[in-house]
């Protein structure tokens, strides 16, 4: 090993000044941003697996259920059977990526112990939260985002309520993200994150009326659609796109919000607490 | 002090005591060795002093901070390189010290110029755009100590830092922390090697049961226990004095 001066430093403090660019960033910024910033290093560098693959599956339900399912059903409450598909397809993207990449980058980490170097950083429990939070809510978003565009290529799709579409999504992404790191910080192995994946939010996502509009369906299935939480998560979206929802719009928003920010504050206890993160 | 322990507890869910009131104080400057047996306490100590558990009671103050309720600047002033090489695997070498650089709050310049330093010092310069996975076994556990280092830490932890290194990589590194504990690092070291602990350090704590048995320089604990060697005095406390080597060839001249 070569000659390095390693006098130690004093510890400064985290709210002062850094770096001499125009972007002047804190400590507490430089190590937020740090922490984010490896949440999505993380996905991105294995983007075929993280956000490849979901496009494809997105667009092979576009392929099978659009042109396959949509030449025999040919409209749905006045809309094109695709286009009333493809909202409730967008906010799958970002619920399943959102929840399967926190669930998973916790694991993982918990699994290496790497995840001991952010927990020994000077980083408080909210600040951990929300990093982890992000890495999903980003990853959800890019996967939302590209098959938005990839569909409006393919089919005219409108945005008829712009602010309650990206409040929807906004709050289905962050809902997902909160259950993914819950589901990761409580897992102890790979298997509790796919049992959860596959046996729960799957049957939720499918049955919550993606592919169809929970008033065709049969009693006692459009009443047990009705608790189903995810019902009331697309028809937001869908209202977003399409002006056109099953449900109240307004106070399936606020359920939304609230249920986010319950599960929210039930994580940042569990990273309070340490909550089979520390010993 | 760098750092003082002051009754620390720690009582796992399972009602497992691993810390029973332990004490301990360590100067600014000083190599510290804490030895013990296996399940002594040694890592439950050390993960309580930089935040991966929770003690049950008790203070710990890192330069004067405390390192429980209020613990950034105490975090700030601490690198550990643990005894696991717990490094990601879908980090590279460079970007291991980049991320760690960035968790403590240090400007990209700062942190390019630091692992650039880290890289060159720990012969990791051709490595750095490799993923750590694929590092051996020995390059793992020089990343885990330039990690540590990354943000100039005034105390610097080492858990067990050459088990299963080779002999000529262990000798780099005692030579590396002995140089930057004569630059005024502090060291906190926890070790197997008793012979290495008796070279480095000028203060080391016997813990054992969860409590701090003993505590001196090594011609101290020896005396403490009547015996000649830091060995001796460790054979004594973990009580089996039958495998000292003094006991040996005295039982083959009888």
């Amino acid at each position: 090993m070569s000659a390095l001066t390693d006098q130690p430093t004093q510890p400064r403090a985290p709210e002062q000044e850094r770096g001499g660019g125009l972007l002047r960033l804190s400590g507490r910024q430089i190590r937020f941003l740090a922490l984010v910033r490896r949440e999505c290093n993380r996905f991105m560098k294995i983007k075929r697996q993280t956000v490849g693959a979901p496009l494809l599956e997105t667009f092979l339900y576009i392929s099978v259920f659009g042109a396959a399912l949509g030449s025999r059903i040919h409209t749905l409450h006045g809309y094109r059977y695709i286009v009333f598909v493809i909202p409730g397809l967008i906010m799958m993207a970002w619920a399943m990526n959102a929840f399967t990449n926190n669930a998973s980058s916790i694991l993982q980490q918990k699994f290496q112990r790497s995840i001991d170097d952010q927990l020994s950083s000077p980083a408080s429990p909210l600040e951990l939260l929300l990093a982890f939070s992000l890495g999903g809510f980003l990853r959800g978003g890019t996967v939302a985002v590209l098959t938005f565009v990839a569909s409006s290529i393919l089919v005219d799709l409108p945005v008829e309520h712009l602010l309650v579409l990206l409040a929807g999504l906004f709050f289905v992404g962050f809902f997902f993200s909160q259950l993914g790191v819950l589901v990761g910080v409580r897992a102890e192995q790979f298997d509790d994150v796919a049992v959860y994946q596959q046996f729960v939010l799957m049957p939720l996502i499918f049955l919550g009326g993606v592919f169809y509009s929970a008033t065709l369906l049969p009693q006692p299935f459009e009443t047990l659609t009705h608790i189903n939480p995810v019902y009331y998560m697309i028809g937001i979206v869908r209202y977003g796109f399409l002006d056109y929802s099953d449900v109240n719009v307004a106070l399936a928003l606020l359920v939304l919000a609230a249920a986010t920010t319950a599960l929210f504050l039930t994580n940042l206890r569990l990273f309070v607490s340490g909550y089979r993160l520390r010993a | 002090m760098a750092l003082q322990i002051e009754d620390l507890v720690k009582r796992y869910p399972t009602g497992t005591e691993a810390l029973k009131g332990v004490s301990l104080s360590i100067s600014p400057g000083q190599f510290f060795g804490l030895l013990g047996p296996n399940g002594a306490g040694k890592s439950t100590l050390i993960h309580c002093t930089t935040g991966l558990a929770a003690p049950t009671s008790g203070a710990i103050r890192v330069f004067g901070h405390d390192a429980v309720s209020h613990y950034e600047q105490a975090r700030l002033a601490v690198g550990l390189a643990p005894q696991d090489l717990n490094l990601d695997w879908f980090l590279t070498v460079e970007e291991t010290l980049d991320y760690h650089g960035g968790y403590f709050g240090m400007p990209r310049r700062e942190r390019r110029e630091r692992s650039r330093e880290l890289l060159e010092a720990f012969s990791l310069v051709e490595k750095k755009d490799d993923r750590t996975r694929t590092l051996s076994g020995g390059m793992k556990r020089r990343l885990v100590l330039a990690r540590a280092l990354m943000h100039r830490p005034r105390l610097l932890i080492l858990d067990e830092p050459t088990a299963g290194v080779d002999v000529e990589l262990r000798l780099e590194l005692w030579q590396y922390v002995q140089r930057i504990n004569a630059e005024g690092t502090t060291i906190l070291l926890t070790t197997h090697y008793l012979e290495e602990a008796e070279q480095l350090c000028d203060a080391i704590a016997f813990i054992n049961g969860g409590e701090i048995v003993a505590q001196g320089t090594s011609g101290e604990l020896a005396a403490r226990y009547g015996v000649s060697s830091l060995e001796d005095a460790y054979l004594e406390l973990v009580g089996r004095k039958e495998l000292s080597r003094a006991h040996l060839v005295a039982e083959e001249a009888v």
